[in-house]
């Protein structure tokens, strides 16, 4: 039997999100993905350099929409993202946090683009893993908020997102300006993600220090068109395309959160099983899918998820890495 | 798409005087402007520059591996002068050319076995080039087998079906694009598929055109790799066009940016 | 693939006689490698040429059947190593592991049955039971064995290393084309003759590709060619990589000792949830069996999701039940909006209107399971369709107005729906993500 291996040309870009101390920030630790020569998980044939990294999600208002189970495990801090953000590093072990200004938006709050970058201040202050801002999806509100926000977090080298086909310019400006990675968002839409990397890169940014956003999805609500998309970024990678060669992050708790399996309550379907186990495991199997079609960062919210998810990667990256 | 340019051969009066004047200011200068235009392999060709052919090959190599490392392409009928070539090389290059005449395969054929080169290999013996498509891929059958005898892959040998001008044989780019499908079925791996862009449309008065139609209709075909002008505007994004199209590059609103971010 | 025309050049009498029509040998292999003869057209091919160029025409992984009747199992046949260059075409077989030993076991066959879940308008269940032999009994076994079989119409099979056990469980359920697992370096010969006196499909185990491509040759030797392999994986690392290895050399390298299904087992000793996720693994990467004792709903509905979504045909997107939906809890003065079954297009549009908070009633269109331009463009999406399914829907009787929010993109299509359907048309905006803002103002200028 012959040897059976690719020859790839290309890489993923290699990507650090957060600054220590000595790299002009307050981070204790960093983290860095992407850099892999071959397919996720094949050590056989490439080198996968870094683990893909683990952020819990933060909002910054209290998310009563939630379903218990997903409530429980952050019951005390729901309404103070700053302890929230500290429990997920402490309690729960998070590589980052995932800030999400929620509150900024017209409908969920309409708060001032002061108390955002306030509020990133604060989570920065109660931990010391590397930050990922999310935006509240009102490109208006993110446009007058994610620069304070940067600004506030500036040295921190933080991850910013996110930016669109639409409306890159403000975002792509900040991020520059303050040193940060930035979140290229595409609708499930490969050309579109390619589009917005050219975009971006055009504006000087330099196409190593963006991550694609695919647009996720969740298990059983169009998992397999992102799972596709991104197995397809992941060859064109591999084949040498610079404008594909970003690594990829999923923002896999928001959308698998929305799923009505991994909400319904067992007394609403009763052949559906324990709710308790039902959501998060909805949560990680998208999350564990993903991660095989080329995920480098996922955005989580249930600890368990988490937990679990961690374990995967570390049965996938076994053998002594 | 595989480009190999074009431009560094003693046949362009520039390039003529820099290689009788030894000037290798301009050969760089040229190997460079070609590469950041897109160019991956540089073909160096002397010409009739000089008499002294291995002389002039050897001194090609040194001034362009001076500025690049990319691969080059020895052009050159005589192994004499591209087995020099090849030793002033190192690695990294490729043979142009054989042809499937026996006394040319036992002399090339060895050189890209040893050497771990890939070999252009055009589609006559010596009877000339065949008039038909089948005749061509006749011939590029007895090459492959050939290359195999001597361990070289079928992926390592990149088949000339030969290009001849279009206001002297307007019946050849039908059945070079014939060729060019046709030997792809011929192994696995497949053979690899070249071709010298300009001789098509020499004396015409649409160059770049022609060549841009025929390049999109041979990548149609299965075309692996082409020997052109990679300055000529309309030719490049032709190619990355046809890249879009055949589904190699994922597509972009500003994909002809893209290719050359 | 299909063979190249050097490869049939060289079967071929290279006489260049013309008898075929062709002026040589190599011209008639190249139009059998771009299959525009036949080979009948060669009256002095050889037997062995005719042999070696029919084995090149099987597919590169073997179609195994498990089971008869109607719950019987395909499996193999892929043709690509990711879903977006055609498609994956036998989803990854469900099998539950039942041990002999538990008394329980019985009892769970029934609930096993029950694990049939209908998700966008497709049933999805679990496969196959997987009795395990653990007395060393044969009629203690074959008796387990043929309990279950009695309880169940799941395809079936019989996990034993013992030759003689499972003699005894065939002569019980051998009827029923069970999958024998397995054929090892050990006892390769008897279980290969037990698949061959009951017509059944061997799993065949060795350690690594290699040894398991090995040991399946062997077997193919004694005549048996329904085989399933299972590499021994030491992790999870290891299944994944022999998973990746055995499908590119089936398709890539036609390697034709691995050009069969393979089947992989959770990890017993890991947690139940760690199972789950490792079994998703297994679906997306290539396994055409999974055996997990797990059975519970919590961990089998999203395995099923899983699998219907790695195995949906990319050209075929996923469509909707054409119904009307509610989202939110809707009331008689709630907004009707409308839009066609493409699954991505109901899943987009139903999260921003859920994401709005208002309530709503959205009606599916059946459009083929094209999108709203595609389908209009189509002809599918249009007054008549969508009165049509107004009508269908019954939804006149749950409100007390006569509105319907149409997709921005077919604001051309509204003079002649008002007309065919009776109610007002309200032009919505062009993209989903505009949903909740516009629904927002209706519901402002209402108020």
């Amino acid at each position: 039997m012959e040897e059976i291996k690719e020859k790839w040309t290309g890489a993923v870009n290699t990507v650090t999100v957060g600054a220590t101390e000595k790299e002009g920030g307050t981070r204790k630790s960093t983290v860095t993905i992407g850099g892999e020569t071959t397919l996720p998980f094949l050590h056989f044939e490439g080198s996968i350099p870094y683990r893909p990294a683990l952020a819990l999600d933060v909002l910054d208002n209290l998310p009563e929409e939630w379903p218990e189970v997903l409530k429980e495990p952050y019951r005390d801090v729901l309404d103070n993202p700053a302890q929230w953000a500290a429990l997920c590093e402490e309690k729960y072990g998070a590589d980052m946090i995932c800030l999400r200004l929620k509150s900024l938006h017209p409908d969920w709050g309409d708060t001032a683009p002061e108390r955002a970058a306030e509020t990133v201040q604060a989570v920065l202050e109660a931990t010391t893993i590397p930050l990922i801002i999310w935006g509240c999806d009102d490109p208006e509100k993110d446009n007058l908020a994610l620069p304070l926000c940067a600004q506030a977090a500036a040295g921190e080298n933080c991850l910013i997102g996110f930016a669109t086909e639409d409306n890159y310019k403000t975002l792509a400006v900040a991020c520059l300006a303050d040193h940060h990675k930035i979140v290229a968002q595409s609708p499930i839409d490969i050309n579109i993600a390619k589009q917005v990397n050219i975009l971006i890169s055009e504006m000087g940014y330099k196409p190593e220090d963006i991550v694609i956003d695919p647009n996720t999805g969740a298990l059983g609500y169009g998992i397999e068109y992102t799972y596709s998309i991104m197995e397809r970024i992941r060859l064109a990678a591999l084949d040498g395309d610079r404008m594909m060669a970003m690594p990829i992050i999923c923002d896999v708790g928001f959308d698998s959160w929305r799923t009505k399996e991994a909400k319904a309550l067992k007394e609403q379907f009763p052949g559906w099983g324990d709710e308790g186990v039902r959501g998060p495991l909805w949560e990680a199997m998208t999350a564990v899918l993903l991660l095989q079609a080329g995920g480098d960062i996922v955005n989580l919210r249930h600890p368990m998820a988490l937990e679990k998810v961690r374990k995967q990667i570390d049965a996938l990256m076994g053998n002594g890495e | 798409m595989y480009i190999i340019s074009e431009r560094i051969n003693g046949m362009f009066s520039a390039v003529k005087k820099a290689i009788a004047a030894r000037d290798e200011a301009t050969i760089q200068k040229i190997a460079l402007r070609q590469i950041k235009a897109g160019a991956r392999a540089l073909d160096l060709n002397v010409g009739t520059a000089t008499d002294d052919q291995i002389g002039a090959m050897v001194w090609l190599v040194e001034s362009v591996r001076e500025v690049t490392d990319a691969t080059l392409c020895l052009d050159n009928p005589k192994f004499e002068v591209i087995k020099a070539g090849a030793e002033a090389c190192g690695d990294n290059f490729i043979i142009n050319s054989t042809t499937a005449k026996e006394a040319d395969l036992a002399t090339f054929l060895p050189l890209a076995a040893e050497t771990g080169a890939k070999i252009i290999a055009l589609t006559l013996d010596k009877n000339g080039v065949p008039n038909t498509a089948e005749g061509r891929v006749e011939i590029a059958a007895q090459i492959i087998i050939a290359a195999e005898a001597a361990g070289i892959t079928p992926d390592r040998i990149y088949l000339d079906p030969i290009t001849l001008p279009i206001n002297v044989a307007q019946d050849q780019p039908k059945k070079m694009l014939e060729t060019i499908s046709q030997v792809k079925l011929l192994s696995d791996p497949s053979p690899r598929v070249v071709i010298g862009l300009s001789n098509l449309s020499q004396g015409t008065k649409e160059k770049s055109l022609l060549n841009s139609a025929f390049l999109a209709m041979a990548m149609g075909a299965g075309l692996d790799a082409a020997i052109l002008d990679p300055e000529d505007k309309l030719l490049m994004d032709t190619m990355i066009s046809g890249e879009v199209l055949l589904n190699n590059t994922i597509y972009s609103n500003d994909y002809l940016k893209a290719w050359r971010a | 693939m299909a063979l190249t025309g050097l490869d049939i050049y060289k079967l071929l009498p290279k006489t260049n006689c013309g008898d075929c029509g062709s002026p040589t040998c190599l011209a008639f292999a190249m139009k059998l490698a771009s299959k525009q003869t036949s080979l009948d057209e060669c009256p002095h091919v050889s037997d062995e040429a005719r042999a070696k160029l029919g084995s090149a025409a099987q597919p590169p992984i073997r179609l195994v059947t498990i089971g008869t009747g109607d719950r019987k199992v395909e499996l193999g046949n892929e043709t690509v190593l990711f879903r977006h260059e055609e498609t994956f075409y036998h989803q990854t077989a469900l099998a539950i592991r039942l041990k002999e030993d538990d008394p329980e076991s019985e009892s769970r066959v029934e609930d096993i049955n029950k694990l049939r879940f209908v998700r966008v308008g497709e049933d999805i269940s679990v496969d196959l039971v997987a009795l395990t032999e653990e007395s060393g009994d044969p009629e203690k076994y074959s008796a387990f064995v043929e309990r279950c079989r009695a309880n169940t119409n799941l395809a079936l099979i019989l996990v034993s290393g013992s030759p003689d056990c499972l003699k005894a469980a065939l002569e019980k359920a051998g009827d029923t084309r069970p999958l024998i697992y397995a054929a090892t370096a050990g006892n390769l010969e008897e279980m290969a003759g037990l698949a061959r006196q009951y017509s059944c499909p061997l799993a065949v185990r060795g350690k690594g590709p290699e040894e398991t491509a090995r040991l399946a040759d062997r077997i193919k030797e004694i005549g048996v060619e329904d085989l399933v392999l299972d590499t021994s994986p030491a992790s999870l690392r290891d299944e994944l990589t022999d998973q990746v290895i055995i499908r590119r050399q089936a398709l890539k390298r036609h390697f034709r000792p691995l050009g069969y299904p393979t089947i992989a087992f959770t990890d017993p000793n890991t947690d139940k949830f760690s199972r789950a996720l490792e079994a998703s693994v297994f679906i997306a990467k290539y396994a055409a069996i999974v055996v997990t004792d797990l059975s519970e709903p919590e961990y089998i509905l999203p395995l099923l999701t899983t699998r219907q979504n790695i195995y949906t045909d990319p050209q075929k997107p996923i469509q909707m039940e054409p119904k009307l939906y509610e989202v939110g809890n809707p009331d008689r003065s709630s907004p009707l909006l409308v839009t066609t079954n493409f699954s991505l297009t109901y899943f987009t549009v139903e999260g921003e209107v859920e994401a709005s908070r208002i309530p709503a009633y959205l009606l599916i269109v059946d459009t083929e399971g094209t999108s709203v331009l595609t389908a209009w463009a189509a002809d599918k999406f249009n007054a008549e369709t969508i009165t049509r399914a107004l009508d269908e829907s019954g939804v006149v009787e749950k409100l007390d107005h006569k509105n319907l929010v149409l997709p921005g993109y077919v604001a051309v299509l509204s003079g002649k729906l008002e007309d065919e359907s009776g109610w007002k048309v309200l032009v919505g905006p062009k993209e989903a993500s505009g949903i909740p803002k516009f629904l927002k103002a209706m519901k402002k200028r209402s108020a």
